[in-house]
């Protein structure tokens, strides 16, 4: 990987995403390495990123990318692609709890065991990958809380507060972070 | 019948060319399933049916049956992982069990009280699927489909008139209906096709013959659905299986 790098001019590099997202992350202590069946297989797909970048935000956006994808003819894959999006969509709203890291992990055991193609087997895999590598990137966006519901219940009076025609402080809900 | 594989320890015989899932339902071994239907060829979408084989997985209404299989089924990990499937098909719709006219005929039901489903788990995603009221006879409430794809299949191997089909992808996936106006009032549906029979949960109804047996007398209100496997023993389709309407 490291030659890789090398040859194609690459600076700072962060990280390397081979074989595309369903492939493997790999950070800066494993660029020794090797491409190759054995060790890393690549479909001739080769990502890099550098010391820039945001690691969640890449893993944020490929499980986007996944959701999207998913054709969704079974179950796991369709609903699964669904939760993680949704899940790291709260993550990046600041809303995230180590309860959503745990649901990740039990997201890609349902996926691994039940997807019907490849798709959904790998889906989590740059969101555990980058889990694993670069950790605090997703711990300094999550609350100290275990869990924090994802519902937003003055969000959720924004139909009847249509209907009034009211906005005033009365008619809102008073929420942690302004009290 | 001679050759016989391994469900959970027991001997299971089966006939060439049958399923794991199938041989286990002929021999009365119930294996939870969803999107599976006696009369239709296997469809392997809900995944409910999922067994271990050799520490592999695999969706057990498609999985050919071979002499000597080991399969796994009722083991505390595959009920955990169908339990999950339940959940989030709970999650995925619009399920409200009390006001709803199949409760107690609901297959999605029985088997998350099977399961022991107690909560969908996830974040509830509140799709937003208006009904189709249109036809004088039948309703379709899309909120509570699970997309296994009965009525399409049965509409098209059996009715020969493909009324329903899915569209769309991911979790926009959706049951449309087959007419250029989209409406089931525009297509030539009956009530006694096949379609209006195999729906496992309250999507297709009858119109005007709500609660006509009470909540509790209803199928599953007398025997949980783990108990009527034999029910669900594969048998000769009432159609042709060849389709008049696509030539499929």
């Amino acid at each position: 990987v490291r030659q890789v790098l090398i040859d194609c001019g690459a600076e700072n590099t962060l990280a390397v995403q081979i074989s595309g997202p369903s492939g493997v992350c790999i950070g800066a202590n494993e660029f020794d390495r090797v491409l190759a069946f054995e060790d890393l297989a690549t479909a001739g797909a080769f990502m890099v990123f550098d010391e820039s970048r945001d690691m969640f935000e890449v893993a944020h956006n490929f499980a986007h990318f996944f959701a999207h994808e998913s054709c969704g003819f079974c179950t796991p894959c369709r609903v699964g692609t669904a939760m993680l999006k949704a899940t790291m969509d709260k993550i990046a709203a600041g809303h995230g709890t180590q309860y959503d890291l745990r649901e990740i992990d039990q997201l890609n055991h349902i996926l691994l065991q039940s997807a019907h193609c490849g798709l959904g087997h790998t889906a989590c895999n740059p969101t555990l990958d980058t889990l694993k590598r670069f950790r605090p990137t997703y711990e300094r966006r999550l609350k100290s809380l275990d869990f924090e519901p994802a519902f937003d219940l003055d969000g959720a009076l924004a139909t009847a507060r249509r209907m009034t025609g009211r906005d005033d402080a009365g008619a809102h809900l008073k929420t942690e972070t302004e009290s | 019948m001679s050759e016989t594989f391994q469900l959970d320890g027991k001997d299971i015989p089966f006939a060439p060319g049958q399923t794991v899932l199938q041989a286990a339902l002929s021999a009365g071994h119930y294996i939870p399933h969803l999107c599976y239907h006696p009369e239709f060829k296997p469809h392997g979408s809900c995944k409910v049916c999922t067994v271990k084989i050799g520490g592999r997985t695999a969706a057990s209404c498609t999985l050919p049956a071979q002499s000597g299989l080991k399969v796994e089924s009722n083991s505390e990990e595959m009920n955990a992982l169908r339990h999950t499937l339940v959940q989030m098909l709970f999650a995925e719709g619009n399920h409200f069990c009390p006001s709803c006219e199949k409760s107690g005929n609901c297959a999605l039901q029985a088997l998350g009280s099977d399961l022991g489903v107690m909560t969908a788990g996830f974040r509830h995603f509140y799709p937003d699927r208006p009904v189709d009221a249109s036809h004088p006879d039948i309703l379709l409430d899309f909120n509570r489909c699970i997309l296994c794809e009965l009525c399409v299949r049965a509409s098209c191997e059996v009715d020969e008139k493909c009324v329903f089909a899915l569209s769309g992808r991911g979790i926009t996936k959706h049951l449309v209906v087959n007419a250029t106006s989209g409406k089931l009032a525009d297509t030539d549906i009956a009530l006694t096709d096949k379609a209006m029979q195999v729906c496992p949960v309250g999507v297709i109804l009858k119109k005007r013959v709500g609660f006509a047996v009470p909540i509790g007398q209803r199928r599953y209100d007398q025997r949980p659905i783990s108990a009527q496997a034999l029910d669900d023993a594969p048998r000769p389709p009432t159609g042709s299986g060849v389709c008049q309407a696509c030539e499929e």
